[in-house]
């Protein structure tokens, strides 16, 4: 009997095994990836560096030098609500690198999707870290995208050159920090208009955005260039011009499929 | 990287993690082990630069409170050790190749300067006195204003700092890769591949934890060891300090960490310390408190380095301290008074205990003076990764 009972158990256990993996495979959702691309403009215009005249609600007037910020903590949203929250994604765009103006986020449940949530800088927890080893990629402090006597990501890195004033003067603003009172982590959710962008195994869609430079001064808190004086570390002005900017600086623009 | 580094570590002959160390000081192991591998590596054996110091190391001094760094992140090698002290002392990393980290941190002087504000590239000064580097893995932020939050981090402010050595980053990282001997030597502890921001960090912060003061006569004092004797006046100089300074200078690290303003002015139009990081009115004028480990040796004093002496420092706290918003309320008597009253007798007191402080085992150690020239070229081509 035991004999018997002890070879039945090693004939059934490879299907046992089997049948396992195979329930296995089956409750792994498909993945497919996202491509997202980022066009910068100045209201109507392509955002030329060192040449476009971008132009605020008010009618004033600066050009760029310099237009680099952080899109991290990407999240995916489905028309139930339910999200996908993109794990370890920190993407630094820079008008300076074409390269820098598209990106890929992986592994994505197959499914259609209904909006998109991105923090425009970089969460608390991961800028708070102090072990240089942990800033993998976008986040290297060489990106000179770091506060190194106030330790820190800036978020969003504007330089250029206000020019409805006489004389001219420069226009920095250099937005960050990540406690209170000037936590300057926005979140940006720029709306698909009822569109969907449909991931699959076999095919990635591209989310197509928009980011108009003058929504850092036109939005829920305006800010007037002529008596702008910089924004240089976490402060109150720092969090205004990102509040400013998680409004309305994002747009959706299509979503297309290869 | 990180995988190949602790790959590499499960190999390491791990001999001198037996040093024998008295149970009253755990940390003289870690210094001996130290000591003996700097010997051994001076010999010129390329086998001992591979072996790890001794596991012991950065046990808290018998005096100390607990760590603060993370010593396992960036776990301590001889050769690691050996980088970070020749990066320290290189002026190549300024933008104009003529200020090196060791230029404004003095070893004589507890790696400070003797000026008021430190001089950078190019003649420029700094706004601030050069801060004394000692213990800083007991740090919890560093920078006059708390600012820096990370041992790690902090060599990056006045790396980058225009003012200091004004060199970004990038440009730093882009100056290593193009030496073959820095190359040669990133490889050999982090393996192949371009040196990179996280490597340059941790080998420097290898160096500049290994700044322990520790060992001066007040600290065999309170640990009963031989050489520890005070005299009468340094007696009388502790007891005054244990009632009237420690309150802020405390624990045997001198020093409780927070930020306070200690009444050297009304208004702070200039520097507001550490309002300048957390933009709150209430944190104008004040600063970190500094450690006082080595103070006959850092002069001159305060943030900016207003006052030459210890008894200008002392003059001050006994008649000089001035009223604000945020003075720190100990420097409130109950009368009303401010500062601390202290006769003409108690302030030569209190200076024999603060020269008590002083430690020769920091000041003079060989190991931590710039390195031989010649030592670059007796490298071991091989290091800890191998």
């Amino acid at each position: 009997m035991k004999i018997r009972f002890s070879t039945l158990g090693l004939l059934l256990l490879p299907l046992a095994l089997f049948s396992g993996c195979k329930k296995d495979s089956d409750s792994l959702e498909p993945t497919g990836s996202v491509n997202f691309t980022v066009r910068n403009v100045a209201g109507s215009q392509d955002l030329v560096l060192n040449n476009t005249v971008a132009t605020t609600a008010t009618g004033e007037t600066f050009t760029t030098e310099t237009f680099e910020y952080y899109l991290s903590n990407i999240k995916l949203i489905k028309s139930d609500g339910s999200t996908y929250a993109a794990p370890d994604t920190y993407f630094l765009v820079d008008q300076a690198k074409p390269s820098s103006l598209s990106f890929t986020v992986p592994g994505v449940p197959a499914g259609d999707y209904t909006g998109v949530s991105f923090i425009v800088g970089v969460d608390a927890q991961k800028t708070g870290l102090t072990d240089p080893a942990t800033f993998t990629g976008d986040l290297n402090q060489a990106n000179n995208m770091y506060w190194t006597w106030n330790s820190g990501h800036i978020f969003l890195k504007l330089q250029g050159t206000i020019t409805s004033t006489t004389p001219n003067k420069p226009l920095t603003c250099h937005i960050g920090g990540y406690t209170d009172p000037n936590n300057a982590i926005v979140t940006a959710t720029p709306s698909f208009s009822g569109a969907k962008l449909t991931v699959q195994a076999n095919h990635t869609p591209q989310l197509h955005l928009v980011a108009n430079v003058t929504k850092v001064f036109d939005g829920p808190k305006p800010v007037a260039l002529s008596t702008f004086t910089g924004a240089h570390m976490p402060s109150a002005q720092s969090v205004q011009l990102a509040q400013n900017y998680a409004a309305g600086m994002f747009s959706v623009e299509k979503i297309t499929t290869e | 990287m990180r995988r190949a580094c602790s790959a590499s570590r499960k190999s390491l002959p791990n001999k001198l993690t037996t040093v024998a160390a008295p149970r009253r000081t755990p940390w003289r192991g870690w210094l001996a082990g130290i000591l003996l591998l700097g010997t051994l590596g001076a010999a010129g054996s390329a086998a001992v630069a591979h072996l790890r110091r001794p596991n012991a190391a950065f046990v808290a001094p018998a005096n100390f409170p607990a760590l603060v760094y993370d010593v396992a992140k960036n776990q301590p090698y001889e050769a690691t050790f050996e980088l970070g002290r020749q990066l320290f002392y290189d002026p190549r990393l300024s933008s104009d190749g003529t200020i090196s980290c060791g230029s404004c941190h003095q070893q004589s002087r507890a790696f400070t300067d003797g000026q008021a504000l430190a001089l950078g590239v190019a003649g420029r000064r700094s706004a601030r006195n050069t801060p004394a580097l000692q213990n800083l893995g007991w740090h919890r932020s560093f920078m006059a204003d708390g600012g820096v939050r990370g041992l790690e981090l902090q060599a990056l402010a006045p790396l980058t700092s225009p003012q200091e050595m004004n060199e970004p980053l990038a440009d730093a990282l882009a100056k290593l890769n193009a030496d073959p001997e820095y190359r040669r030597r990133f490889a050999a502890i982090y393996g192949p591949g371009k040196i990179d921001t996280p490597q340059f960090l941790k080998a420097l912060a290898q160096f500049t934890s290994a700044l322990v003061s520790a060992d001066s006569r007040y600290d065999k004092h309170v640990r009963h060891e031989p050489g520890g004797t005070l005299t009468a006046p340094e007696q009388r100089g502790l007891a005054l300090f244990q009632q009237k300074c420690s309150g802020c200078h405390a624990t045997d690290l001198f020093t409780d960490e927070s930020f306070r303003n200690n009444g050297l002015d009304r208004t702070f139009p200039v520097d507001s310390g550490r309002a300048h990081i957390s933009q709150l009115p209430a944190d104008a004028g004040r600063f970190r408190v500094p450690s006082l480990r080595n103070v006959a040796r850092t002069a001159p004093y305060m943030h900016d380095g207003r006052f030459a002496t210890l008894p200008e420092v002392l003059a001050h706290y006994d008649h000089g301290v001035r009223p604000s918003r945020t003075l720190d309320p100990l420097l409130r008597q109950p009368d009303g008074r401010l500062g601390l009253p202290l006769t003409a007798q108690e302030q030569q007191e209190l200076l024999a205990f603060l020269n008590t402080l002083t430690d020769n085992s920091l000041l003079t150690n060989p190991r931590f003076a710039p390195p031989p020239a010649a030592a670059r070229n007796q490298l071991p081509l091989a290091g800890v990764g191998r």
